[in-house]
């Protein structure tokens, strides 16, 4: 299979459940290809899923992205397009998705010692303190509004919100696309296009961009997010991670900035 | 490693001195500290650890440090990664909810001294916080806390871009626990000038910073330490007498 990853020859200590995963995301990359003639109910879900009207919040979060605009490094559509497009190549395609990938696996097969395991590494992978709220927000939000859809877990307790690990976005969005029957591939580019959807609309109001301006980014961004989805699939654990040190700084800083329209 | 020593009364310092010449690709070392209870360890590290170009192998470094019911102060030099280099790193610190800890990563890409960017090699870079949270959770007694994996290609847009390293040569995390919001107030100070920022999470105080050298980070995290460790270790700070050669 072209897709067995070659670094797996690396001559390091490899826990058994890193082999364990390898193995588990190349079983995921062979069923990638599957989203191309998704039923018309399961489309429909995934829309709704996606949806800014879904009543979760997302759109106070900005994840630095304030602060970014704030001190200039943000300032005109280009460098709002390398802004989100770096951060979603070398952070949700790195981290974000793969994870998604795994947790979704975990929820099909009733894992939920590895569901808990990769929410917690998740949570665990937000350096700020505005981060991981707004995961635990996201997560916990999506968890109630699911219950309306009579999709509901014990697993984080009566009241998800008050779990002392909590609920990662990610975790409760792989909840929700296992139990409708819905391919892994398809909810990673859905959450792919959650995520840039609300991060250009965050640019788009502080920058200030135009509409079109908007929209011109997210046509650029859409081929992007549909690659990174793909390759998110074929992830080794041990390559998942990030590089966007100065993000996080940004968002460290977006605590103490004077005046703020988002909660990250 | 050298003798431990005790230069301040019961905390025993203890210096880690690497294998000269540094790591090369094939290189596996594993360094396991255990620090019991009522102890107090503060370990260091005489000079960098350099990770040298790889011919195709990938040289490795693992280190587990383990506290319970102890003090942990682990500040250890930084890492130089030469261009060329494929190098995984990981330290993973497990506290129990009795021990307290002040550490650090310091991380070097490349020479720029030298004017040697590290633009061709592989980086894997893991530093972790766990915590045995005792009853907390049913399933799961060990959880992280933090967790942070820098994954680099030199080749990568993310060296020069804003959002990522930004041209900035060194990066690193200064990990602190257990803080109140107060313990980051006073760090915040320390950042003036600097490009950094301080954060709480889950009880552990999360400080990053990047700079064109390692050197700035190092004081950086030297002055955070010194204002930390009285709040958080209980003991005024005492540079240990090798960071002054």
């Amino acid at each position: 299979m072209s897709r067995t990853p070659t670094r797996t020859r690396m001559r390091i200590p490899i826990r058994t459940a890193d082999v364990a995963l390898a193995t588990q995301a190349r079983t995921i990359a062979a069923s990638v290809d599957n989203s191309s003639q998704l039923p018309s109910l399961q489309h429909l879900r995934l829309l709704h899923l996606a949806s800014p009207a879904l009543p979760i919040g997302g759109f106070h979060f900005s994840q630095g992205l304030e602060y970014a605009v704030d001190c200039g490094w943000v300032r005109d559509e280009t460098s709002a397009l390398d802004w989100i497009g770096g951060i979603a190549e070398s952070s949700m395609a790195t981290l974000d998705l793969p994870v998604l990938y795994r947790l979704h696996a975990a929820w099909k097969r009733n894992d939920y010692l590895d569901v808990q395991r990769w929410n917690a590494f998740l949570i665990a992978s937000r350096e700020t303190a505005e981060l991981r709220a707004e995961d635990r927000h996201l997560g916990s939000a999506l968890l109630r509004v699911l219950v309306e859809m009579q999709l509901t877990t014990e697993l984080f307790g009566a009241n998800p919100a008050k779990h002392p690990v909590g609920v990662a976005h990610a975790t409760a969005f792989a909840f929700a696309c296992a139990n409708w029957q819905l391919d892994a591939s398809a909810a990673a580019q859905t959450f792919a296009w959650a995520w840039t959807e609300n991060q250009v609309l965050a640019a788009v109001k502080l920058v200030p961009l135009g509409q079109s301006a908007g929209q011109r980014l997210l046509h650029a961004l859409i081929p992007r997010m549909a690659a990174y989805s793909a390759r998110a699939a074929d992830l080794l654990d041990a390559d998942i991670g990030v590089c966007t040190a100065l993000n996080a700084v940004a968002s460290g800083r977006h605590e103490i900035q004077y005046t703020r329209l988002f909660r990250s | 490693m050298q003798r431990p020593f005790h230069p301040e009364g019961d905390p025993c310092h203890v210096y880690l001195v690497h294998p000269p010449g540094g790591v090369v690709g094939g290189d596996e070392l594993r360094i396991d500290v255990q620090v019991d209870p009522g102890a107090h360890a503060l370990i260091t590290t005489p000079a960098a650890t350099k990770f040298y170009r790889c011919d195709g192998r990938v040289s490795s470094q693992t280190q587990q440090l383990r506290a319970a019911g102890a003090s942990l102060e682990w500040l250890p030099q930084e890492n130089i990664f030469y261009r060329g280099g494929d190098v995984r790193t990981a330290t993973r610190v497990h506290l129990d909810a009795r021990s307290k800890f002040i550490g650090w990563e310091i991380n070097c890409l490349g020479l720029p001294a030298r004017g040697e960017p590290f633009d061709a090699g592989t980086l894997r870079l893991d530093l972790e916080l766990w915590k045995d949270q005792g009853e907390m959770t049913a399933q799961m007694r060990d959880v992280p806390i933090f967790i942070d994996r820098l994954r680099l290609r030199g080749e990568s847009p993310a060296r020069g871009a804003q959002w990522g390293l930004a041209g900035q040569e060194s990066v690193g995390t200064l990990l602190a626990t257990p803080v109140t919001a107060a313990h980051v107030d006073l760090v915040r100070e320390l950042l003036h000038g600097h490009l950094a920022a301080v954060s709480l999470v889950d009880g552990v105080l999360v400080l990053r910073a990047l700079a064109p050298q390692a050197e700035a980070v190092r004081h950086l995290f030297i002055a955070a330490w010194r204002a930390l460790r009285p709040g958080v270790i209980g003991r005024e700070a005492v540079n240990p007498r090798i960071w002054a050669t």
